[in-house]
């Protein structure tokens, strides 16, 4: 293939888990997802970018892109990229996500446009290497991919991708939370957050997306952001910590009614519950917290992923400029610096 | 004894049911009417006004349906294998292509399905019949098609007295009933007790004592045949009119006992002729009476065809009384 | 060992492997009889899906309703209905669960609450609305479980009960066993918007999906809906995705599916490798806890097989029996 290539990994399912009946969360239509994904290719179209490389899915949203994109062409409707999938595995689970994005990589992608929530992001962000990330949000509890037009995110995409940005301007670094846990009966296991880490009682993985507050004990996040929805959410209203900041914050959890400071915290879309705060403090970058956690789970961005068994040590780390994103922001002002757009 | 229409008489019949039994519960298009809308509460009662007065009473006992007939009557048939008694309306007959499975395949099956542990005591009341220039749609008579299929019964009432008796027995029987009303003739009068009672399934009723021909038929045609009859006395021809009442189960031996006498029979129906009650019915004193019939059985039916719209073709569609009376005469000319 | 924090106790983990490994032996056992020509009819097993009926079936009580598919017999132990009776229904034999006129693809066991395996494609789902409007009028707290695949997903039947559901705000719960196949047809192809949470939503609806190989995962989600259903909370919508270990009938060749797709399937997704594995990983039941109810099993399905197999078939009469209470 000659010519620049974007990457697109549209989750199918996020923002379809149990949060939909116990908490009133949205959902995304699978049919507004592959049109989003339509105005991401046609603002990179727009762009000069010939083609995207897709991952491929059985969730229903490449079948309502072939479709439309074939209305398009009888349509007359020209200066869409064309629209490749990748050669990876279907089988409706995470590793499509690592294996579609390990295949861009390969294929020489530099820059992948991720439709999902947090869980996504973090599947891309886990194998992307020197890729960077643009963020779509579809899913639930997101507190890392921003709310923006798909279509402006696609041109700030085609103008970086195509070299009109300087990657000083266009990019910048994320920090994330690696957790390692081993010595016990479970073996040794490691895993990465984007956002948030959280130690909870609860020795239960079931329906995934943690959404009872009561079993926390405690939470790692990268950054605090008391907009946001979730983990972030609880750190962030007790002191904000930004994306760029280089610090990340721990906190130190207890039960609501022995607690001195209880917080009112949106831990999911429409929950807000009492959260029963210890302490906290900054988490140095490269430092690494090692803990002995209560039997129970270590979740990730939010959804339950790690059993803590007897006698496991956890260690948690912040790392530094662990991987890049596109700053849709700067790109669309450095576009309007320099006339970028302008005909 | 009070004089009722065939209206009052199942709305009698609802009454006094509902009463006596809380898990009778009425469901279908509009028969409380008007339900979510801005106007009157209780505005239609039913397409036909059936339901009047109900709802007052009964309140949440009575439940307007979307607009989606295999959702409801699959759902009456649900509520009766788990206990409830009900009676579900299908506005008109000729919408039962957009439920039959529920009512063919599932409420006609469960019992012998399931080896005999199902019951499912679910009255689905319908509208049938020509004459208001409803035209294909709106206007069959389907009855064979309930007929034909085992595990359900099938009850078309003729008079108001019949009409609240078996709506009765309908609702207090276990077996799946379906109910049909010809739409011509819910202003019928007649006598009507008010006390509560019940019309056995597979009885037929001698409407009219004769020597000559038997006439058997059902519904609104007993109405034609009984004002054939009454043409035909006049030239001393005396017709015996058997009022069929449940077409499934199907009383043949009143049929046949007054084949027996008559050696004379012309059957009447309101549907087209093949594969039909009439058909049925024809074939069943030819097997089982055929030695005491004197001529051919004699049918008067619809023609093979859809129920037309104008009200002059629509005429000629119908059996009329005229046509009746000449296939009597036919017969006995034969 | 036990463990606090895990929401099922041991008794319930134990009654949800049981369950699981019983539907499995059940399917494998139909597999291998159904081959040598024994068993008369058509047989559609649930051999993959076991994790998606035991996870829901076990917040269901007696008061509460269950429509099946044709692919019913996992629907049918989850309920608790007798596994002997439905070996000598498949028979065909008068001790089976519906004395042998069911079959299959019709069985039922309206005791159980059990409303029926059903050869028409989303038929069940009216049924189950007046199973919950049943349950609405007495009271009982009863909630009532409706069964599609994602080829009935289309059946207009369907649609409407979920209308229907709705408006009437009916304990129902709808569950969609998306295995990807609705017979040979893929649902990439035959479902235009392939997502239940989404159709769900247009009926306002919550649905939510879930791995409906992973138990806990379904068990999770399923009692969070049931206790919401039970409580006045009205019907919501769950799709399990799911595998098939078989054809779509027993005697399906499989050649529209993938080479190497079933054998993967069975080495990588089986839901109760998965289960093992996470009872293990939480600590909650020890291999030998396993094993033992994996020998119960096997006796009673050799039992089930030898017992239907000796059984009298039904009785001439029998033709004739069951067709009305009364005529």
């Amino acid at each position: 293939m000659t010519g620049v290539t974007v990457g697109v990994i549209a989750n199918p399912v996020a923002a379809t888990d149990i949060r939909r009946v116990t908490a009133n969360a949205a959902s995304m239509p699978v049919a507004d997802r592959a049109n989003a994904i339509l105005r991401v290719m046609a603002a990179l179209g727009a762009c000069g970018v010939p083609r995207v490389l897709m991952m491929p899915e059985n969730g229903g949203i490449g079948r309502h892109l072939a479709r439309s994109l074939e209305r398009e062409r009888k349509l007359g409707r020209t200066g869409l990229p064309a629209r490749h999938v990748t050669a990876t595995p279907v089988t409706g689970t995470v590793d499509d996500t690592f294996a579609a994005t390990r295949a861009m990589v390969a294929a020489g992608v530099s820059g992948i446009v991720v439709l999902g929530g947090d869980g996504t992001h973090r599947a891309v962000a886990a194998c992307c290497g020197e890729a960077w990330i643009a963020g779509i949000s579809t899913g639930t509890n997101n507190a890392f991919p921003e709310h923006r037009e798909p279509t402006v995110t696609g041109l700030a995409v085609g103008l970086a991708v195509t070299g009109r940005v300087p990657a000083a301007t266009a990019l910048q670094p994320n920090k994330m939370l690696q957790v390692t846990i081993g010595g016990g009966q479970g073996g040794r296991r490691s895993d990465i957050a984007l956002v948030d880490v959280s130690l909870t009682t609860e020795a239960y993985v079931g329906a995934r997306a943690l959404w009872r507050s009561g079993h926390l004990r405690e939470i790692f996040v990268t950054f605090a952001d008391p907009e946001a929805i979730g983990l972030s959410a609880v750190a962030g209203l007790l002191r904000p910590v930004g994306r760029r900041e280089p610090h990340g914050l721990r906190v130190w959890l207890q039960p609501p009614a022995e607690a001195d400071t209880v917080l009112r915290a949106p831990i999911a879309p429409g929950l807000i519950e009492p959260v029963g705060v210890r302490r906290y403090e900054t988490l140095a970058p490269g430092h690494t917290a090692s803990l002995r956690p209560e039997s129970g789970m270590i979740s990730l961005d939010g959804e339950r992923e790690l059993y803590v068994r007897p006698g496991d040590r956890a260690e948690i780390t912040l790392l530094p400029n662990a991987f890049r994103t596109l700053d849709v922001g700067a790109v669309m002002r450095y576009a309007a610096r320099h006339r970028l757009l302008t005909r | 004894m009070a004089q009722q229409t065939i209206r009052q008489a199942i709305n009698q019949a609802f009454h006094q049911e509902m009463e006596r039994d809380s898990t009778v519960i009425l469901m279908g298009e509009d028969i409380i009417g008007g339900t979510g809308s801005p106007g009157e509460e209780e505005a239609w009662g039913g397409a036909m006004g059936i339901y009047k007065g109900l709802y007052r009473v009964y309140g949440d006992r009575l439940l307007d349906t979307p607009l989606s007939e295999a959702a409801f009557v699959g759902a009456a048939i649900g509520a009766a294998t788990c206990g409830m008694r009900p009676v579900a309306e299908l506005m008109f007959i000729d919408f039962l292509g957009v439920c039959f499975d529920q009512i063919f395949n599932q409420a006609a099956k469960f019992r012998y399905m399931f080896g005999g542990k199902a019951q499912t005591p679910v009255v689905i009341r319908t509208m049938y019949g020509a004459g208001l220039s409803a035209a294909a749609q709106h206007s069959q008579t389907l009855t064979s098609m309930f007929t034909h299929v085992p595990g359900i019964k099938v009850v078309c009432p003729s008079n108001p007295y019949d009409a609240k008796g078996l709506m009765i027995e309908a609702i207090r029987d276990n077996d799946p009933v379906i109910y049909c009303e010809h739409k011509k003739i819910y202003d019928t009068t007649g006598d009507v007790p008010e006390e509560m009672y019940s019309i056995p399934f597979g009885e037929a009723d001698i409407r009219r004592d004769g020597d000559d021909v038997t006439i058997a038929t059902y519904g609104m045609m007993v109405h034609r045949a009984l004002e054939a009859a009454d043409q035909l006395a006049a030239d001393g021809i005396e017709c015996e009119v058997v009022d069929l009442r449940t077409l499934s189960p199907l009383d043949t031996d009143t049929i046949l006992e007054s084949v027996e006498n008559t050696g004379h029979l012309v059957v009447v129906d309101e549907a087209p002729p093949r594969c039909s009650v009439a058909a049925d019915v024809a074939a069943q004193v030819a097997r089982d009476g055929f030695r005491d019939l004197k001529a051919p059985v004699g049918m008067v039916t619809a023609p093979h065809t859809p129920v037309p719209f104008s009200p002059e073709l629509e005429k000629h569609f119908v059996p009329s009384a005229d046509k009746i009376a000449a296939c009597v005469r036919d017969t006995l000319d034969d | 060992m036990s463990n606090d924090n895990f929401p099922l106790s041991r008794d319930e983990l134990l009654r949800a492997y049981r369950t699981m490994k019983t539907i499995r032996e059940f399917e494998e056992r139909v597999h291998v009889e159904f081959a040598t020509g024994d068993l008369p009819g058509f047989v559609h097993l649930y051999a993959g899906e076991e994790a998606a009926a035991t996870g829901i079936m076990m917040h269901l009580g007696p008061n509460d309703h269950i429509a099946s598919t044709h692919r019913g017999h996992g629907h049918c132990i989850a309920k608790g209905v007798d596994v002997k009776g439905m070996f000598a229904e498949l028979y065909g034999r008068a001790t089976g669960t519906c004395r042998g006129k069911g079959g299959s693809m019709h069985i039922a066991d309206l005791d159980m609450g059990m409303m029926g395996a059903n050869g028409i494609l989303g038929a069940g789902a009216p049924l189950v609305c007046g199973a919950a409007l049943a349950s609405k009028y007495k009271k009982d707290g009863g909630v009532a479980v409706s069964f599609v695949g994602d080829g009935a997903s289309n059946a207009g039947n369907f649609l409407e009960s979920l209308n229907l559901a709705a408006v009437w705000d009916l304990p129902a719960i709808f569950v969609v066993e998306n295995n990807a196949y609705a017979q040979s047809t893929s649902r990439d192809y035959a479902v235009a918007v392939d997502s239940y949470v989404d159709r769900a939503a247009g009926f306002g609806l919550p649905g939510v999906t879930v791995d409906g190989t992973d138990f806990f995962a379904v068990h999770e989600a399923a009692g969070e809906m049931i206790a919401r259903a039970r409580k006045g909370g009205g019907p919501s919508l769950l799709e399990c995705s799911m595998i098939r270990f078989y054809g779509h009938f027993e005697g399906d060749a499989q050649t529209y599916r993938a080479a190497g797709e079933v054998e993967e399937l069975r080495a990588n997704r089986d839901c109760l490798t998965r289960f093992a594995q996470q009872v293990a990983q939480a600590g909650v039941l020890e291999q030998a806890d396993l094993d033992s109810v994996d020998r119960e099993v096997a006796a009673l399905i050799d039992e089930g097989v030898a017992e239907a197999q000796q059984a009298p078939h039904p009785s001439e009469d029998q033709v004739l029996t069951d067709v009305y209470v009364s005529y």
